[in-house]
């Protein structure tokens, strides 16, 4: 079965793999930051070289990046299009019937794709090179608040659970003949199946409290981590947060 | 004469709807004993368990465990003697890894870090799951998560173990491979199922529960061949099926 793994390439050797989850994901999420902020074309498009580097280097194949791009352009290209239309500065360089772009349109659409993009992109080398349980752990021990990290654990550990419960539920509707499309029937059907989903996480949930009580929690979830925090982790998060300062700054 | 692990009188529960679950429940289990809790579906065999441990209480505090009454002081100390093993390994496996599941149990005991390591690793060695520390429990099998379930809890050193279905969904040879498991444990056992197979192989007494009630409680030898007995309560073909069957 095909799962969504956003961890699969956290197997291969690379620096960004040997850094130490911690200081990575501080300095590659102030480079986000600082690339979301960024109010010049030409530095974006700095800031999105320096994200398709960071990929590079992090061996990830620029194909896994790409699949996932596909999803993220369906919300930013039309928010690009229509800025190209809408926003009107400077000389007019086209006109189609009733529309018209101006140079102005043109660099602040590129410029918010580029930034969506650079700013996507640098997930990867953030998320992907290391499982994503050590991940949550950076996350605990970096403070973040024990709600937040709790619900990405529980949410990573049964959104598969409940994937396979949906497609249990498909197939068996499939077998009783039901086709889908466009029709009330369809809408009603799916309605009942998501409420029934509902219910059986709820359930579930009732029954996964159940199991931690028995194991003695008592509103503490804890893991035990070592993590290492070496002179290079700390030179490579200097490294990128001095270029995130300058991305923003020059 | 044994001293009591369990032991319940007059244990009664009704449901938040009304439906009642539990009716007069009166047993005593002895240490180191191994009992099949078996009945049909809806028995109330799951609600009699989640009493074992406290997750459901009776007011009454007629649930005892090693001589402690269940309540607010003894709850720690129960779940660590108690250890529950539920029915879809989905559900005890929450942790997003299997040591940090394995491991879940003795670091809320407030062990120390090596402790915890060292409980961790050596009740897996025991379920035959060495090795599988960093695999993230929903890429392993129904068998391999129900082996981690079983380390889960052992980690705890409960003196009771305390099982829901055991051998549900598990293929003959990973049913037979967990019941060589499960014979393996010396500590109280609690088996709740309704596969008579397993429980023959793993029980010396059987209790029925039937709507709530316990209709008998007696040696598995004597139990299990009382084919009108477990005809009444759903757990034997009756006779007219039979016939039919050898009709066709």
């Amino acid at each position: 079965m095909e799962y969504p793994q956003i961890d699969r390439y956290a197997g291969l050797a690379s620096p960004i793999h040997r850094w130490d989850p911690r200081a990575k994901l501080v300095a590659i999420l102030g480079l986000i930051f600082s690339v979301v902020l960024i109010t010049d074309l030409k530095m974006a498009m700095v800031g999105l070289a320096v994200a398709i580097l960071l990929v590079l280097v992090s061996r990830i194949p620029f194909r896994f990046v790409l699949g996932h791009l596909a999803g993220v352009s369906f919300f930013i290209l039309p928010l690009s299009v229509i800025i190209l239309f809408s926003y009107h500065q400077g000389d007019e360089i086209a006109r189609f019937a009733f529309l018209t772009v101006t140079s102005g349109g043109l660099e602040h659409a590129s410029l918010i794709a580029v930034r969506a993009f650079a700013a996507v992109i640098l997930i990867f080398p953030m998320i992907s090179t290391v499982r994503f349980d050590v991940t949550m752990k950076a996350l605990e021990r970096l403070r973040v608040p024990v709600r937040l990290v709790r619900m990405i654990m529980f949410t990573y550990r049964y959104i598969f659970v409940l994937i396979e419960e949906v497609q249990r539920m498909l197939r068996a509707l499939t077998s009783r003949g039901f086709t889908g499309g466009m029709n009330i029937r369809t809408l009603i059907t799916t309605g009942k199946l998501i409420g029934m989903l509902f219910v059986r996480t709820l359930e579930r949930a009732e029954r996964v409290y159940r199991a931690m009580l028995s194991r003695g929690y008592e509103g503490n979830l804890q893991t035990l981590v070592e993590f290492k925090m070496r002179k290079t982790d700390l030179l490579k998060a200097a490294v990128l947060i001095a270029i995130a300062v300058a991305l923003n700054v020059l | 004469m044994r001293e009591k692990a369990i032991s319940i009188a007059n244990l009664s529960y009704t449901y938040p709807d009304g439906t009642p679950g539990l009716q007069g429940i009166c047993v005593d289990i002895l240490r180191g004993e191994s009992v099949g809790v078996i009945g049909p579906n809806g028995a109330g065999k799951t609600t009699l368990l989640l009493h074992l441990n406290g997750i459901f209480v009776s007011k009454n505090g007629n649930v005892e465990i090693l001589g402690k009454k269940i309540g607010k002081e003894s709850i720690k100390g129960i779940r660590r003697d108690v250890g529950l093993i539920f029915q879809d390994p989905d559900d005890q496996l929450f942790m997003p890894t299997v040591f940090d599941d394995v491991a879940f149990g003795p670091i809320n005991m407030g062990l120390p870090r090596e402790e915890v390591i060292r409980r961790a690793t050596q009740a897996l060695r025991w379920v035959g799951m060495d090795g599988y520390e960093k695999r993230l429990p929903h890429h392993l099998s129904v068998g391999e998560k129900k082996r981690i379930a079983i380390a889960a809890v052992l980690s705890l050193n409960p003196e009771i173990l305390v099982i829901d279905e055991p051998t549900s969904n598990l293929d003959p040879r990973a049913k037979w491979g967990f019941i060589e498991l499960l014979r393996g444990l010396t500590m109280t056992r609690i088996i709740a199922s309704h596969d008579l197979e397993m429980v023959q192989a793993l029980c010396e007494r059987v209790i029925i529960l039937d709507k709530g009630q316990i209709v008998a409680d007696g040696p598995t030898e004597r139990i299990l061949v009382d084919v009108e007995l477990l005809q009444a309560h759903g757990l034997a073909p009756d006779n007219q099926a039979g016939q039919s069957h050898k009709q066709h």
